[in-house]
């Protein structure tokens, strides 16, 4: 390749034939064109005039020109110019081609595809043989030494390539280089994902032994960002954000969602220039926060940034048995209240009798001192353990006085007391925790005594069913399966009269350990038996069916199971209970490729190489029919009107104009769906195929029989003919007051507008366009100028549920979001809404192009039955702009009969 | 796109029926339903007149007679037609348009020898073709087999009408571009007169062959095989050939001048109803008398 200033020609010897123009010249000037063939019947008359000799008649000096720029071209289309060639390649021999895949390579994906196309392209130029090796490994057994391949396959292998959900391997790539033969490699190219995986260096050694090493890097700002493990705090979720290098400052949106994707609460955050990491907490309330089953990172695409949750990280509904008895008396120091401070923040705790407890079983039932369960109860209380219910006992001076056999161990009667007045004892504190206790890294206070407690009768499991001791190793914390559920003791009285537990932070620790493994997920409760896998998630983050390789996994070694090909992340088990196996790069593990020696660091080219050869060969078939048609013009074979026809034809055949506003007659006659006009050419475009989708769709279920979709221009047509306005919001648009106006005096006489922001990280807030995200930004900026009565989400029972079809939500081509409605629509319009406000960008679910087939694709996972959802939600609407609050009527019905019978 | 006779009849449709002026009528008389203002063979009363000896005794008109005491003989108008023999070129040189939306000459001189027959034959006239017909035909039988003959398509059709023997004192009408030598045109009117037949020749030219509008490099290649002409630039030419038509009109209105002829130029960009207008004017000789 020669490189001409910023121009480049792959095959410059081509450019030789340059030398050939002045021939052609030479000759094109020589040979005028061909005469015009004229008919003419007085040719006779013509005959008898006196011939001149005329002078020959020379091409003219456009055509000359004409057709050398098109030699010309031709000539240096050929010769293959390259706009910002890429640099050539240092080393010889075969080139072998490293591709991290691993989680860290998926969020800049295509940027890193992009930065290696031009390198691989500027190879292929120069036929070097080529070898591919990704480092994450790929199946099972150990990786294999690259292989040769052609060139067709080597691309072919690059564009199938996706990043995989777990880490590279380096140690196993490099051992699989040594297989390689000598001289098997001439240089490398080595596209890294920017993470140590502990074994980079050695992989870099190795690779500099088997010639040149070049490392493809992004540019800072790129690093992959990771999740950490989610914890359950008092008024959400914390959970830490990490990336490996601490490259450029970061804008962050943490969006927790439910089982359908719908954004439960979310989180802006602003990583620092200097921070590797922080932790976030995302507001939750407790009610949102169990139905929270995932939590990920706008901005970024990789299984890394996704962070999925199962039943340990859901608010356990503790009950806690309780009959009354002396709270009246002392309120401040029952059992109850304890436990009851004590269990709140991380549970919802119920208190109720016990019986009434068991009719809706929590997933725990606390039973306080109580040593006999009535008799009434106890079977329902058995099979309710039987059934995977979490029972905890605390002992007391009832409990001590008579206990029953609902226990992990078998208890003396009577209880034993220490450091009193007529003991030599002292009160024991707590042993430290055995390591295969659940309470395992709890730290006890030496502060924390027990002076009374209840013995367990010695047994041989006795020390098995033991989770805590005291230091002279009698049994504090006891605990036996029973069924599928868990039986456990404190040995002591869940208030402060046998022990300090109850005053003590370790108490709430204990307890949330305790009531952590309710619900049936207990660590303790999973066995050895295996996890199939439900759902898995890709490279990217996006959570999909079961992935190709998959294993079922331990249930005991779930949390413990690094990702793999067997074991991509995800959801295992069966949905009813399933387990998360998550992708964890320990936060604090992150580290950023250390300097490798003899490695040379390439960033991409900020402009990328662009072939011009094949512009200059269509400009050159353009010169060529241009020159066609001038010599068929010349020859007299082409009328100018036939030009003219041709010019025509053109114009005719550019893309239809989007359809503007009609005649008052026809809008008034017609029921038309109107959008607004926003000058962004695709946002119109797609507003004209949704709403023309919905047409044919209200055309074919409903007796509104709707003309074309009309394109509004708010500040110059007239709105009065439209029942609804679809307005989706874009940055290009800005209507001007006057237009501002109109449309509120639009709404204000019974005209509905579809405020659409299209934009799903709006949030679950307090108000539309409360989020940060640009849709929101306009959306308030909009309604700022508008007169807007108080909002509401749509209740359940409002009249866009039931106006045509049954709905209760309401999804375009994102599921979600929230709609918005006015809260008292006055009765002057029916009770109809003027102001439908919502984020999920109908117009591309409705949207379909002339055949009838959908145009855009859909975000959520509902497929066909979204865009289903989506035309319904369009039709309830319309029949709501146009019916009012008939419908709603509707509930008066049953009344209505009533007083009809009598 | 043949010319139909319903076409010749709509074109005339605007003007009255024409009988041709005729101080002598052809020497093919035929009866005709128009009186010549004199006293002949007729349906139509003329005069009565006193019974002279040697009047027939059927001529008498008894009722008139029986008024007073004298015999009167009940004359009748002389009617007769005139006989127009018409002439339309249908050579290779009169298909010719220069533009799609004009009609080929040929077609204009269908049309107007179509409704110049059609107008005769409403006035009572007698129509023939030089060269075809003997003798001239009334009722629009003959319209409509004109019509037909001229749709045929006809091999090697001659510019100018064959010599012909033609009745005296008919008359003759030429329709065609007459692009042949003056001398040919000049033979052929004074050959007519001299047979005593009075004429009117029509040159019909696209606008292309008056206006000459060419420009660059042409190849002119003629209609009748009579060779191509490449000039180099066309637009050099046009005023030497303007001249050159010019003096071919002016050398054939002279020739028609001299037999007591008359010319009537049409351009096919024209409307054929001024064509006709003129025609008719000069038929019945209503130009001269107004």
């Amino acid at each position: 390749m020669s490189a001409l200033g910023a121009i480049g020609f792959s095959a410059p010897w081509v450019l030789l034939a340059l030398a050939a123009l002045p021939a052609i010249w030479w000759l094109v000037r020589l040979i005028p064109p061909a005469p015009r063939q004229t008919r003419f019947p007085a040719l006779r008359l013509l005959l008898d005039l006196e011939q001149r000799h005329d002078t020959p008649e020379r091409t003219p000096w456009w055509l000359i020109l004409l057709r050398l720029l098109l030699a010309g071209l031709v000539v240096v289309g050929l010769a293959g110019p390259v706009l910002n060639p890429p640099p050539p390649g240092s080393g010889e021999g075969p080139l072998l081609v490293v591709i991290d895949d691993g989680w860290a390579a998926a969020s800049h994906w295509r940027e890193r595809m992009a930065a290696l196309a031009p390198r691989l392209a500027a190879a292929e130029a120069a036929g070097r043989p080529v070898r591919l090796m990704t480092t994450a490994p790929a199946g099972e057994g150990d990786m294999q030494a690259p292989p040769l391949l052609t060139w067709a396959e080597m691309k072919g292998a690059v564009a199938a390539l996706q990043p995989k959900p777990w880490a590279v391997d380096r140690k196993a790539a490099a051992d699989a280089l040594d297989d390689l033969p000598e001289g098997a490699v001439g240089e490398t190219l080595w596209l890294d994902d920017g993470v140590d995986d502990g074994a980079a260096t050695d992989f870099a050694t190795r690779l500099t032994r088997l010639g040149p090493v070049t490392r493809l890097d992004l540019p800072p700002g790129n690093a992959a960002l990771a999740l950490g493990m989610p914890t359950l705090v008092d008024n959400g979720l914390e959970i830490g954000i990490g990336r490996a290098l601490a490259d450029g400052p970061r804008h962050l949106t943490l969006l927790a969602r439910n089982e359908e994707g719908q954004v439960l609460g979310r989180d802006i955050m602003d990583l620092g220039a200097e921070e590797v990491g922080a932790s976030v907490t995302i507001d939750l309330p407790p009610e949102l926060r169990n139905k929270v089953t995932r939590i990920d990172i706008a901005e970024e695409a990789s299984a890394a940034a996704v962070r999925l949750l199962d039943g340990r990280w859901r608010r356990r509904t503790v009950g806690l048995a309780f009959e009354g008895g002396d709270e009246d008396i002392r309120p401040l120091v029952s059992e109850a209240f304890y436990l009851e401070r004590a269990m709140s923040p991380f549970a919802d705790v119920r208190r109720a009798p016990l019986a009434s407890l068991l009719k809706t079983p929590p997933s725990v039932i606390v039973l306080p001192d109580v040593g006999q369960v009535p008799a009434a109860l106890r079977p329902d209380l058995e099979s309710f353990v039987e059934k995977g219910g979490l029972l905890l006992r605390f002992a007391g001076p009832r409990f001590a006085a008579s206990a029953d056999d609902l226990l992990p161990v078998k208890i003396r009667q009577g209880d034993r007391a220490l450091g009193g007045a007529l003991s030599w004892t002292e009160p024991a504190t707590i042993a430290p925790f055995p390591l295969d206790s659940p309470f395992a890294g709890l730290a006890p206070s030496p502060e924390v005594k027990v002076y009374r407690q209840v013995l367990a009768e010695p047994s041989l499991d006795l020390d098995k069913r033991t989770w805590a001791r005291l230091t002279d190793g009698t049994p504090l914390i006891t605990a036996g399966k029973r069924g599928a559920g868990l039986i456990v003791l404190v040995h002591t009285s869940a208030n402060s009269d046998w022990s300090g537990l109850a005053l003590s932070g370790l108490y709430v620790d204990l307890l949330r350990r305790i009531v952590d493994l309710s619900d049936g997920e207990s660590a303790t409760a999973a066995g050895d038996h295996m996890l199939p896998p439900l759902a898995n998630l890709d490279g990217f983050g996006h959570l999909g069916g079961i992935a190709k390789g998959a294993g079922p996994v331990a249930a005991a070694a779930i949390a413990t199971t690094a990702p793999g090909p067997r074991t991509p992340p995800g959801y295992y088990g069966d949905p009813a209970a399933r387990r998360a196996l998550a992708l964890a790069p320990e936060l604090a593990d992150l580290a950023p490729l250390p300097d490798l020696p003899g490695v040379v660091v390439a960033l991409p080219e900020a402009a990328p190489s662009v072939a011009l050869g094949p512009y200059a060969i269509v400009l050159a078939l353009l010169l060529a029919a241009l020159d066609l048609l001038v010599a068929l013009r010349l020859g007299g074979r082409l009328a100018p009107t036939t030009l003219a026809a041709l010019a025509v034809a053109a114009l005719l055949l550019r893309p239809g104009a989007p359809a503007v506003a009609i005649e008052a007659g026809d809008a008034a006659g017609t029921i038309h769906l109107a959008y607004v006009v926003t000058g962004d050419a695709e946002t119109d475009a797609m507003s004209e195929a949704g709403l023309r989708g919905l047409s044919t769709a209200l055309r074919q279920r409903t007796s509104v029989e709707p003309g074309d979709p009309v394109g509004l221009a708010l500040d110059s047509d007239e709105l009065a003919f439209y029942p609804l306005i679809y307005w989706p919001m874009t940055e290009a648009y800005a209507p001007d007051p006057a237009a501002l106006e109109r449309i509120d005096s639009y709404i204000k006489a019974g005209g509905v507008v579809l405020f659409d922001t299209r934009d799903i990280t709006q949030g679950a807030g307090a108000m539309p366009g409360g989020g940060g995200s640009p849709g929101d930004q306009l959306l308030q900026a909009t309604l700022a100028h508008l007169d807007v009565p108080p909002l509401v989400p749509v209740p359940g029972d409002h009249v866009l549920t039931k106006s045509f079809y049954l709905l209760q939500t309401f999804p375009g081509r994102y599921e979600g979001g929230p709609l918005w409605v006015e809260a008292n629509a006055s009765p002057e319009n029916d009770g109809v809404s003027g102001y439908v406000i919502g984020p999920n960008d109908w117009a591309a679910a409705w949207a379909v192009d002339a055949q009838g087939r959908p145009l855009a694709a859909l975000d959520g996972n509902g497929g066909g039955r979204q865009r289903e959802m989506a035309l319904r939600f369009g039709i309830n609407l319309v029949i709501y702009a146009l019916t009012g609050n008939y419908k709603a009527d509707q509930v008066h019905v049953p009344a209505l009969l009533e007083r009809l019978g009598q | 796109m043949p010319v139909s006779a319903l076409q010749g009849e709509a074109l005339g449709a605007g003007l009255p029926p024409l009988l041709v002026a005729a101080d002598r009528v052809a020497a093919t008389v035929e009866q005709g339903v128009h009186g010549r203002r004199r006293v002949g063979l007729g349906d139509s009363f003329w005069q009565f007149r006193p019974y002279r000896a040697g009047d027939e005794i059927r001529g008498i008109d008894w009722r008139q007679s029986a008024r007073g005491d004298r015999l009167y003989v009940r004359e009748r108008e002389w009617e007769a037609a005139q006989t127009v023999f018409l002439w339309i070129d249908r050579s290779g040189s009169m298909d010719f348009r220069s533009q799609a939306h004009l009609p080929t000459k040929a077609e204009r001189a269908a049309l107007l020898g179509l409704a110049l027959a059609s107008l005769l034959i409403r006035g009572g006239e007698r129509v023939g073709r030089i060269g075809y017909d003997r003798v001239g035909y009334a009722g629009r039988g003959y319209l409509l087999s004109l019509a037909d003959a001229l749709s045929l398509p006809e091999a090697a059709a001659p510019s100018l009408p064959p010599p012909a023997e033609l009745p005296r004192d008919c008359r003759a009408v030429v329709i065609g571009d007459l692009l042949r030598p003056e001398a040919e045109v000049a033979a052929l009117v004074e050959g007519l007169a001299a047979a005593g037949v009075a004429g009117h020749l029509v040159q019909v030219l696209d606008p292309a062959e008056v206006d000459f509008p060419f420009t660059g490099r042409n190849r002119f290649i003629g209609l009748e095989g009579d060779g191509a002409l490449l000039v180099g630039r066309a637009e050099t030419l046009a005023d030497a050939y303007r001249a050159r038509l010019a003096a071919h009109r002016e050398a054939i209105e002279q020739a028609a001048r001299r037999a007591g002829w008359t010319v009537i130029h049409h351009r096919t960009d024209r409307p054929a109803e001024s064509c006709l207008l003129a025609l008719y004017l000069a038929l019945a000789d209503l130009g001269r008398r107004g």
